[in-house]
Formats: C-alpha cells, sequence, structure tokens
C-alpha cells in the first residue's frame, strides 16, 4: 500500500521517468509493506553508511525518513520523531521526502505537521502545482479552512484551473458552516462564496455540474431559494444531469422553502403521473393540496395555472386523482404497484385528521384494506405497509377484519389436528400476513395462558407444514416459513414475562435453535436468540450467534451494544475484551479513514458530501458506544491486570489515563443504537417509543458517567501512590501531591452527584419494550450497594493522605475515622457478598430456574474488591513509612511500652478481614461451580404439559446445556480473578 | 410505493435489516465514503413510507472511452427480506442503467455468486448475460472454497452493435480483469 501510493504520485509527477534514487528506495518500501520494520531501518542505515562522509540528512533525506517510518512502527516514536524533524528543517522540496514524511506524521497522528513541511516547500518552489495542491489537501486534512481559502486561490493564480477556484469557494462555504456565529457566515463568507462564484458566471466560466452544485448550495445556505430556483430552471440548470431528477427535486425543495404550493402541487402531480408509486410525491401533493385549500387559493383564469402546469385545488379533484391512479393499476396485466392504494389510505387518514366528510368518496377502509391485502397480500410487505393505516379502523372492527382477512386465505382440508394448511407459498404468505396483522392489532396479546399456548400450538403446525416449501432452500436464503417461528417466540416471550414461567423461555429458546439449524442465515432467529441467552445471564452462546451475524465496521456501532452490554457484566472477561475491541479498532480508524475521503470529496468536487462527511465523522466520535467501550475497556484491564500483572499506577500510566481529563462529549451524545433491529409485530401501545429512546440514552449516560468517573478516581489514586522516595524532602512533589488529591476530591463530589441522579433514574424504574433497548446496569450496580461501597473506599483514600501529612501524632481523631472507615467497608463488602448468595441454576420439580442477578451481582462484588484492595494497598504504602519511623523512634528512646498506634492495628485487622471475605467468596464460587457441575440436566423430563416433540425437546436441552456451560465459564473467570487478587492481599502484610 | 433517494452517511446506520443477509457484504467505511465522494448520483436508496430502507444500489462508472470500455458497475444490490417480490431490485437497476445511459457508457456489468441463482436469474429477466467467469473471485472466509463470479454484462444504446456482451469462452482468473 504504501509503495502503490508513493509511486503512482512520483509517476504521476515526474511523467514516468524513473529516478535511481527510487530505485535504491524500493527495498526499504518492500520492507515497510510487508511489516518488516526491522529489516527496513536495517536496510536503511546500510544505504545511509554509504554517504557517511557527507551528512546523513542532507545527503539522503527520504532514507532517513524511511528509517524513520520503520522506527515509529517498531515503536520507538521518539527516536522517529527526532529524525523525521532534522529532515524537515531542511526543508526538503523532493517528492520522496515529502510524501515519506506525510506518511510518516500521518502515522504518528500529527497531521499538522504536513501543512507545515509544503508551506515551506511552496515558498521555496513557488510555482509548483503539485506542491500547492498537497498544501491545500494538508490543510483539509486538519479543517484549516481560512488557510484552504488562500491555498486554492494561490493554487488558481499559479494554474488558473475552474476546480481550484472552487476549493477556494467551498472552503469559504466550510467557514460558513463551522462558524460559531451565524451572523458571521450570513453577512460574510456565504455572501464571498457567492460573488465568487457570480463572478464566474458572469464571465461565462462556468464548466462543470459541481460548480453549480455549490452555485446551488450557496443560495440554499443563504435563504435565496428564488434565486436559487431561477438558477436551477434557467441555463446553469441544464448542468445538472448526473443524478437523476436532479432538476425537479431541487425545484421541490425551493417550492416547499418558498412556500409555492401551486408550484409544489402541479410538479407532484406531473411526477406522480409518470411514475405513480413515487411516495414521497404523494406527500407532497397532499401537503400542497391542502396548504392552497386552507388559502382558498384560485387559479387564474385565463393562462396556465402556474410554469408547472395545472393545479389542483379540491378535495374532489385529489380523491379523482388517486381513484384514477387505482383504476389506472388495477388496468394493468404487469404487477401493480403499491403506490396508489397507499395513497388512497393516507388521502383517507388526512381527510379524517382535518374532519372532512369526502373521506367516504374513497370508500370504507376495512374494505381497502381488504382490497390491499387481496392485491399485496403476499408479499412480505403487506404487513409494514398495511400496519401504518391501522388506526383507521375503529377497535370494535378489528376481529371482523381479521375473520375477513382469513376468507380471503384459502387453507386445505381441516386435517386431525384440527388445521388447515396453505397449498403454496403465496398462500402462505397470506396466512402469515394475517396472523401478523392480528398480533398488530393486539388480539394476540389478548388471549389468556391457555389461547396463547394453542395459539403455540397452531403457529408451530404451519411453521412445520411450511418448511416443505422450502427444502431446496440455499443456506443463504430464508425459509418461507421462519416467520411462523419467529412469532412462536414472541408468543412464548408473552407467557414468560406475564406469567414468569421459565419453562415458556426454554421452550422459546428450543422453537429458535429449531429454526435456525432449518434456516441458519436468519439474522432475526440470531439476534433473539442472543438477547434471550443475555437475558439469562449466558454469554457465551452469544459469541457465535454474534460472529455468525458477520457484524463489522459501523455496524459495531448500531448493534455492537448487544454484545458489549452484557459480555462484562456476566463476567466473561475475555470476551468482552474481545469484543471492545472490535468496536474500538472500528471507531479508531474513523478518523483517519473519514479524512481521506473529505479531500476526495474536494478533488471530484462532490462538495455537497463534504459537510455530510464532516458530520459523520461527528457522530461516530460523539458516539454513546464509543464512550462506553473505551471506557469498559480501561476499567477492565485494570481489574483483571492492575496490581496482578503490573502495579496500578503503571497499569493507569500504560493507558495514558490522566484524571483531569474528560474527554466523553456529555452534552452533544449520539445514540447510534439500532433499537429497532429486532422485528416486532407489537401492538402500538407496547411499541418502542421516542420517550423510551429518551430514557434509554439518559440511562445509560448516568450509567457511562458512573464508569468514567470511577475510572477518573482510580487513575487519580494511581497517582496518590508514590515512590519510596524519602518523604516531604521536594516542595514540588508535594505540592503536586495535594493537587492530585484535590483532583480526587473533585471527582468524589461529582461522583456522589452522579450517584443521587442515578437513584432519581432508577425509582422511574423504567421498562423499555422487551425487544427494545436492554436496561443498562445502573439500576443493579444500585441496588447492590457496590457503587456506594467504592465511592467510600476512595473517599478513605483521601483521609489517608491527610494522615501522611498530619503523621501518627496528634491524630487519634483521624485514626479512629480511618478505622471506622476499614469496619465499614468490611461489613459494606459483607452485604454485597450475601447479595451474591443463592443458586444460579437449580432444578425445582422437575423445572429448571435461573437467577442471572446473582451473576450480575458477583461481578460487581468482585469490581469492588478490586477497588477496596487498591486502596488497601494505597493505605499500605502511606502506613508503612509511619510505622517504621516509629519503629526508629522507638528504637532510639528504647521505648517498648508504647501501644501500637489504633490506625496500624486498625489496618492489620482489616486486612485480615478482607482475606477473610475474599476467601468466603472464592468458597461460594466454588459452592457454586459444583452445584452447577452436579446438576444432571438429562435427568430433567421435558415436554411435560405443553406438546413439545421429540425433535424440540432435543433443542431445548441444548439450550440449557450452553446455558450452564456458560455459567460455569463464568464462575470460573470470577474465581480465577479473585484467587489472583487473593494473592495480591499477601504484600500487604507489614 | 417507494421514496427513491440518494443515499447519504446516515443511512449507514439503519441499514441493518438490508446488510443483515448473508450474501450482503458490510464494507469498512472508506469503501462507502469513496463511492459517495466519487459517485454518488450511483448511490440510491429506497425508503418505505415508515421510514425503514428497503433496499439500496451502489455502483460506478469506469472503464476507456476509447476502447469501448468506458460502462458502468454494479458494485452492491440489496433489498431486505421483507422488501423482496415487489419489483425494488429492477427499478433500482433500470436507475443505474438510465444514469450509464447518460454518462455515454457503452454497458452495464456486474458479479454475481454462481451459485446465487436466484439473482442470476433475475439479472437475466432484465436483460443481463453471462459475459465470462471469474474463477475464485469471492474468498471465503470459513474454510469453505473461494467461489466464482459470473460476470454479467448488458449492453446500453450506444454500443449499437452490441459488442461488448459477446461471451468470452473461457474463464478469467481476478488478478486478469480490470
Amino acid at each position: 500500500m504504501l509503495r502503490h501510493i508513493l509511486v503512482t504520485s512520483n509517476m504521476a509527477a515526474r511523467g514516468h521517468v524513473q529516478d535511481p534514487n527510487d530505485r535504491r528506495l524500493r527495498p526499504i518500501y518492500d520492507y515497510l509493506d510487508n511489516g518488516n520494520n526491522k529489516m527496513a531501518i536495517q536496510q536503511a542505515d546500510k544505504l545511509l553508511k554509504k554517504h557517511k562522509d557527507l551528512h546523513c540528512a542532507k545527503a539522503d533525506p527520504s532514507r532517513q525518513v524511511l528509517k524513520a517510518i520503520g522506527l515509529q512502527r517498531t515503536g520507538k516514536q521518539d527516536e522517529a520523531f527526532s529524525l523525521a524533524q532534522e529532515v524537515a528543517t531542511l526543508e526538503p522540496t523532493d517528492d520522496n521526502s515529502l510524501q515519506a514524511l506525510t506518511i510518516l506524521y500521518r502515522e504518528m497522528h500529527r497531521p499538522e505537521l504536513v501543512t507545515k513541511l509544503y508551506e515551506a516547500a511552496v515558498k521555496k518552489v513557488p510555482l509548483s502545482e503539485e506542491y500547492h495542491s498537497h498544501l491545500f489537501m494538508a490543510y483539509a486534512r486538519v479543517g484549516e479552512y481560512k488557510k484552504m481559502q488562500q491555498a486554492g486561490m494561490a493554487l488558481y493564480k499559479t494554474v488558473p484551473k475552474n476546480p481550484y477556484y472552487f476549493w477556494s469557494v467551498m472552503s469559504l462555504v466550510m467557514q460558513a458552516i463551522s462558524a460559531q456565529d451565524d451572523k458571521l457566515a450570513q453577512t460574510m463568507f456565504l455572501p464571498l462564496a457567492e460573488r465568487m462564484v457570480e463572478k464566474m458566471v458572469k464571465e461565462g466560466k462556468i464548466e462543470a455540474e459541481a460548480e453549480v452544485q455549490l452555485y446551488f448550495m450557496i443560495l440554499e445556505r443563504l435563504g435565496k431559494y428564488v434565486e436559487a430556483l431561477d438558477m436551477v430552471r434557467g441555463p446553469l440548470g441544464e448542468k445538472l444531469t448526473s443524478e437523476l431528477q436532479s432538476r425537479e427535486n431541487k425545484c421541490m425543495m425551493m417550492y416547499q422553502r418558498l412556500q409555492l404550493w401551486p408550484e409544489c402541487n402541479a410538479l407532484s402531480y406531473k411526477l406522480l403521473l409518470k411514475n405513480p408509486d413515487e411516495w414521497q410525491f404523494y406527500l407532497s401533493y397532499f401537503d400542497s393540496l391542502f396548504h392552497l385549500m386552507d388559502k382558498s387559493w384560485s387559479p387564474p383564469n385565463e393562462e396556465e395555472h402556474c410554469v408547472e402546469g395545472p393545479v389542483q385545488t379540491t378535495v374532489a379533484e385529489a380523491v379523482k386523482f388517486v381513484v384514477d391512479r387505482m383504476e389506472e393499476e388495477d388496468k394493468k396485466d404487469s404487477r401493480p404497484l403499491r403506490g396508489p392504494y397507499m395513497a388512497c389510505l393516507e388521502l383517507i387518514h388526512r381527510l379524517r385528521q382535518r374532519g372532512c366528510p369526502d373521506e367516504e368518496e374513497l370508500g370504507d377502509p376495512l374494505e381497502l384494506m381488504l382490497q390491499f391485502f387481496g392485491k399485496f397480500g403476499d408479499k412480505p410487505s403487506c404487513i409494514t405497509d398495511l400496519k401504518i393505516y391501522l388506526h383507521l379502523l375503529p377497535p370494535e372492527q378489528h376481529t371482523q377484519f381479521k375473520n375477513r382477512l382469513g376468507d380471503l386465505v384459502p387453507l386445505g382440508e381441516v386435517g386431525e389436528d384440527g388445521f388447515g394448511f396453505p397449498g403454496d407459498t403465496k398462500v402462505l404468505q397470506r396466512h402469515l400476513c394475517v396472523c401478523q396483522l392480528s398480533r398488530v392489532l393486539g388480539l394476540q396479546h389478548t388471549l389468556d395462558t391457555e389461547g396463547k399456548l394453542c395459539l403455540i400450538t397452531e403457529l408451530k403446525a404451519h411453521y412445520h407444514y411450511g418448511l416443505q416449501f422450502g427444502k431446496s432452500c440455499l443456506k443463504t436464503e430464508l425459509q418461507f416459513s421462519d416467520t411462523y417461528c419467529l412469532m412462536v417466540a414472541h408468543v412464548y416471550i408473552d407467557l414468560w414475562t406475564e406469567t414468569g414461567d421459565e419453562n415458556m423461555l426454554w421452550q422459546c429458546l428450543g422453537v429458535l435453535e429449531e429454526g435456525l439449524s432449518y434456516s441458519p442465515s436468519n439474522a432475526q432467529f440470531k439476534l433473539l436468540l442472543l438477547l434471550l441467552f443475555c437475558r439469562l445471564g449466558a454469554f457465551q452462546p452469544v459469541v457465535d450467534l454474534y460472529s455468525s451475524l458477520d457484524a463489522k465496521h459501523v455496524q459495531h456501532d448500531t448493534i455492537g451494544y448487544l454484545l458489549t452490554r452484557y459480555a462484562g457484566s456476566l463476567g466473561q472477561f475475555a470476551a468482552a475484551s474481545q469484543s471492545y475491541n472490535f468496536s474500538l479498532r472500528f471507531f479508531h480508524s474513523n478518523q483517519k479513514d473519514t479524512s481521506e475521503y473529505i479531500i476526495q470529496a474536494y478533488k471530484y468536487g462532490a462538495f455537497e458530501k463534504i459537510p455530510e462527511f464532516i458530520a459523520f465523522r461527528t457522530r461516530l466520535n460523539q458516539s454513546l458506544h464509543f464512550a462506553q467501550v473505551r471506557t469498559e475497556r480501561m476499567l477492565l484491564d485494570l481489574y483483571t491486570e492492575a496490581d496482578i500483572t503490573s502495579s496500578l499506577e503503571e497499569s493507569v500510566k500504560a493507558m495514558g489515563l490522566c484524571p483531569e481529563e474528560d474527554d466523553i462529549p456529555w452534552d452533544n451524545m449520539r445514540d447510534n443504537r439500532d433499537l429497532t433491529v429486532l422485528f416486532s409485530w407489537d401492538p402500538k401501545d407496547r411499541e418502542l417509543t421516542e420517550e423510551h429512546r429518551r430514557l434509554s440514552l439518559e440511562e445509560e449516560s448516568v450509567w457511562l458517567k458512573v464508569r468514567s468517573l470511577t475510572l477518573r478516581l482510580l487513575a487519580s489514586l494511581a497517582l496518590l501512590g508514590h515512590a519510596p522516595s524519602p518523604r516531604n524532602s521536594d516542595k514540588t512533589n508535594e505540592n503536586g501531591v495535594s493537587a492530585k488529591s484535590s483532583t480526587l476530591q473533585t471527582l468524589l463530589s461529582q461522583l456522589d452527584l452522579t450517584l443521587q441522579t442515578a437513584a432519581q433514574i432508577t425509582e422511574k424504574q423504567t421498562q423499555y419494550p422487551f425487544l427494545g433497548p436492554p436496561s443498562s446496569r445502573l439500576a443493579s450496580a444500585l441496588s447492590s450497594g457496590s457503587c456506594h461501597c467504592q465511592a467510600s473506599a476512595l473517599q478513605l483514600s483521601l483521609t489517608l493522605q491527610e494522615l501522611e501529612t498530619t503523621g501518627l501524632d496528634d491524630s487519634s481523631e483521624l485514626q479512629t475515622q480511618i478505622c471506622n472507615s476499614f469496619k465499614s467497608l468490611i461489613v459494606q463488602l459483607q452485604e454485597l457478598l450475601s447479595r451474591c448468595k443463592g443458586e444460579v441454576l437449580e432444578m425445582k420439580d422437575s423445572r429448571l430456574m435461573t437467577q442471572p442477578s446473582l451473576l450480575e451481582t458477583l461481578v460487581f462484588f468482585v469490581e469492588t474488591v478490586c477497588v477496596v484492595l487498591w486502596v488497601a494497598s494505597y493505605s499500605a504504602s502511606v502506613l508503612r513509612p509511619l510505622k517504621s519511623s516509629l519503629q526508629k523512634k522507638k528504637k532510639k528512646t528504647k521505648d517498648s511500652s508504647t501501644a501500637m498506634p489504633v490506625v496500624l492495628s486498625g489496618f492489620q485487622e482489616w486486612t485480615g478481614s478482607l482475606q477473610g471475605i475474599v476467601t468466603q467468596a472464592l468458597d461460594h464460587v466454588k459452592g457454586q461451580e459444583a452445584s452447577l457441575t452436579a446438576l444432571k440436566l438429562a435427568a430433567l423430563t421435558l415436554g411435560v404439559g405443553h406438546a413439545q416433540t421429540q425433535e424440540e425437546c432435543g433443542f431445548t436441552r441444548a439450550a440449557m446445556d450452553k446455558v450452564q456451560t456458560s455459567y460455569l465459564g463464568s464462575l470460573q473467570e470470577l474465581g480465577d480473578l479473585l484467587r489472583k487478587r487473593a494473592d495480591s492481599l499477601k504484600s500487604l502484610k507489614f | 410505493m417507494t421514496t427513491l433517494r440518494a443515499f447519504t452517511c446516515d443511512d449507514l446506520f439503519k441499514f441493518n435489516n438490508i446488510n443483515l443477509d448473508p450474501l450482503t457484504e458490510t464494507y469498512g467505511i472508506p469503501f462507502y465514503l469513496q463511492y459517495l465522494a466519487h459517485w454518488p448520483e450511483y448511490f440510491i436508496v429506497a425508503e418505505a413510507p415508515g421510514g425503514e430502507l428497503m433496499g439500496y444500489i451502489m455502483g460506478k462508472a469506469e472503464g476507456s472511452v476509447a476502447r469501448e470500455e468506458w460502462h458502468g458497475h454494479v458494485t452492491a444490490l440489496s433489498v431486505a427480506p421483507e422488501f423482496r417480490r415487489l419489483g425494488l431490485a429492477a427499478k433500482l437497476m433500470e436507475m443505474l442503467e438510465e444514469i450509464s445511459e447518460r454518462k455515454g457508457g457503452f454497458f452495464v456489468d456486474l458479479f454475481v455468486r454462481v451459485s446465487n441463482q436466484v439473482a442470476v436469474n433475475m439479472y437475466k429477466q432484465l436483460g443481463y448475460s453471462v459475459y465470462r467467469t471469474v474463477i475464485e473471485y469471492y474468498s471465503a472466509s470459513n474454510g469453505e472454497p473461494d467461489e466464482d463470479a459470473y460476470d454479467m454484462r448488458k449492453a446500453l444504446s450506444r454500443d449499437t452493435e452490441r459488442k461488448s456482451i459477446i461471451p468470452i469462452p473461457h474463464p478469467v482468473r481476478p488478478e486478469d480483469i480490470e
């Protein structure tokens, strides 16, 4: 890749002349490209030595830079940087050095240095088109719009090509977009941009479509819609040819902005005659019609109604228009379009909103929907279409509607089981649509338990029957009857949530697993299974399910939450770490990736895409999920490694964590989660609402704040810990420490406030739709007591810091306070541990019962133990020197009678109790593991009560096994971590 | 009944119901941005009245005019399962062909998995024919063998003699195609 970039641009610059330098650089490029950085450095050194009589950098700047790239990539950033700067100060003007330095600076994430490089090059070679354009792009990469404007102009003056001129114009638009002060944008930047374009227009120099697009953008942003309209309709508009209907779309937009309803109406009408399926134009047609009616607009008598042609101003005309469109479709031999029929329902909806009696002229909504079903019932989209207009039916018609629909579905003769089945896939799809509609209408929800179980039996029968139609389906195709299976699962979930009967859940898992065995590509099966396993606290099966979805790149931001919400909270630390990494890798490449394409958009003149790309980059950078994974990733690393493989202080430093720094965009957080990725046919009152979305984001943000403050507090604690160098010897050091403790204090009060907000939020007990966003960990964290325990532990570190300054003498009050904290922490931990007690999985009366919340609480316990132990280790570091100076004093005075200060004995007692709690916890984990292993699921009799076939039982059993194994896995990871923590306790003895 | 409009970056956050299909690749951001920056008119999305994304087409124009190889290329075409059998793919293809006509292309081409019979048949119905087979064009990730592709073409009006679609009898390797 590296060489490709370099070589192609070199060739472009020099016209294929083979530079002897290039030939000798090739082996270095090859090594770098293959990731063999060490060899690249060696090779560069070898070549550099040949010229050692000369100053290295002067003789061979490009090789020097290539060596620097090698160094950078082998982690020797400082060396690489100074080597690069040696070359940069020479202000090189050879392509090889410039481009290699560009790459190096980019890899160092210092794109601003590239601008300096080309500023110098341009000064030395002022007529170089290439360097000017590199300078422009370098500014673009860092978003220096004003300098871009100037560089674009300088470039145009050097080489008068239109694109360069318009780069400069676009940079003015960007200054307008990014201006804090909109007035500045409206009175300075945009008018200037407009004048610059006008100048070219007057001189007849407009060449490309892109230039016209940009002109339109400027006029639009200035609110000069009349001018924009004239431009699009005029000769310049003729250049708008790439995009289909570009001129019409732009005119329509301007008509709407200018509220030119006659034109809007006439144009919509025209476009609909041409394409009666274009939904957006029905909407603009109806909008404009009603606006015109409200204004009692009447057409001028003689001439044309308006430039776009005839205008329609009455309901009668609209009704006729829609009815005509439907009749046209009815007459067609080919596949009818849905547009006109949907438009009819939309018109009824709008007339009803206005209290207009004319809706009757269009017909009864029930009959119209039946007609729609008759025409499109065999399409999977039928439900999505009709769902929008079901509110047109009064509730008392719902059952009638369902029955009338059923009449339109010819099922075969009723068999032994009491069901008749469809004869082909079209009838099957119709039958499915009826089932979906009756669910959306709430008719399934009103059934009692027995009714729901019967429904399940019926849907299952249809599911199994329908499989025969898809025998020849490829693995990558869906089965025709998959939706039955998914709906069975939904009804099972209804039963589970209503009755709490876990058997429903197990059978639900079974039926989905069965579905997946026939239809291995069905993403909805996987997503629902994934969600259910997570709710059950079993994360292990989720890993495979998610990876079989093959979610990549931006999908990590939109559906990655399904993984990251649960992995860590269920104690699957290795899997959690992996899933955070998937997401982080994506986010980190975003910054670099998008800059590259902003530049491309300039090159290709896709000016309207530039603000779009920038907004996209911002949206990713401000992603809630991004902030969550980067916070959780660091917390997880601390929990699993700090004071185990390296000290807390080293870990914090390695992460570059700075307690004062808060990089989370709290006020602009973007929730990019796809919360409707799971299909749902729930009635409107059970659907996900905007309010749910708002509450979920609020809850997640507060939880994130708790986590991010915890992380920063831990960083702050780590930096409180000091080197064993003699205390108070260095004044500045002491100041540093007290600055740190004030940070700790500030963060603690922020945490306190956040926990108060958190308590208010959890009081609301928001319930989201089952298929909507998962609840955050906030409520369980608070109720477990872990947040408060962690906060008091961190608070203790502050008191200890005070003791450190006061010393052991004259501090008895402080010491008592500390000892009380020691004791209180033990009580809190003990309570937290007691909340973990219970059986996470057990068999009761041949039923399998789970308590996944125990697992989550255990994770909170383990996290809290980590925090308390870090504080304990800080305590030891404070007390140790105090103790030894006391001993020295004792030796001097030969006084052996003085009693040990309470804080020292208190600490010893405390570490003993901590040891005790960790041991208890380990025993608990061991006990859970033992009882889980002893649980013989095979002994369960399944299928009692509800007809489950042998095969279905098999799938249910498999799901149960997965849950059991996953619980064991979680317990093992938690046990391992606890054991390691127990080891670190030993070092606290003194 | 559909709203057809230009695909924008924000649609990347909403296309899961289309892209969770096993034969629809989710590319890295650079790939989409490259298309949006270079051929924005060729990237069209269909939206349902309820706001759901139904499907999209992504394409480009490339090839040498002098060698009569200037053409429209379909890079990706996908319709969500619940919006299939509505003729949406055909509509999107029609639009891409129209854009390619305007640009003066000689033909439109596309690659499709040999095993994807549904798609191959659909393209045939839309007037496409197999121009050549490309061996192991699709690399598999899960240990299964790489899969061949058909390079299918349809001549546009500029290619009056329909020279561009005369089939090449021998299969080619991915590195031999431009």
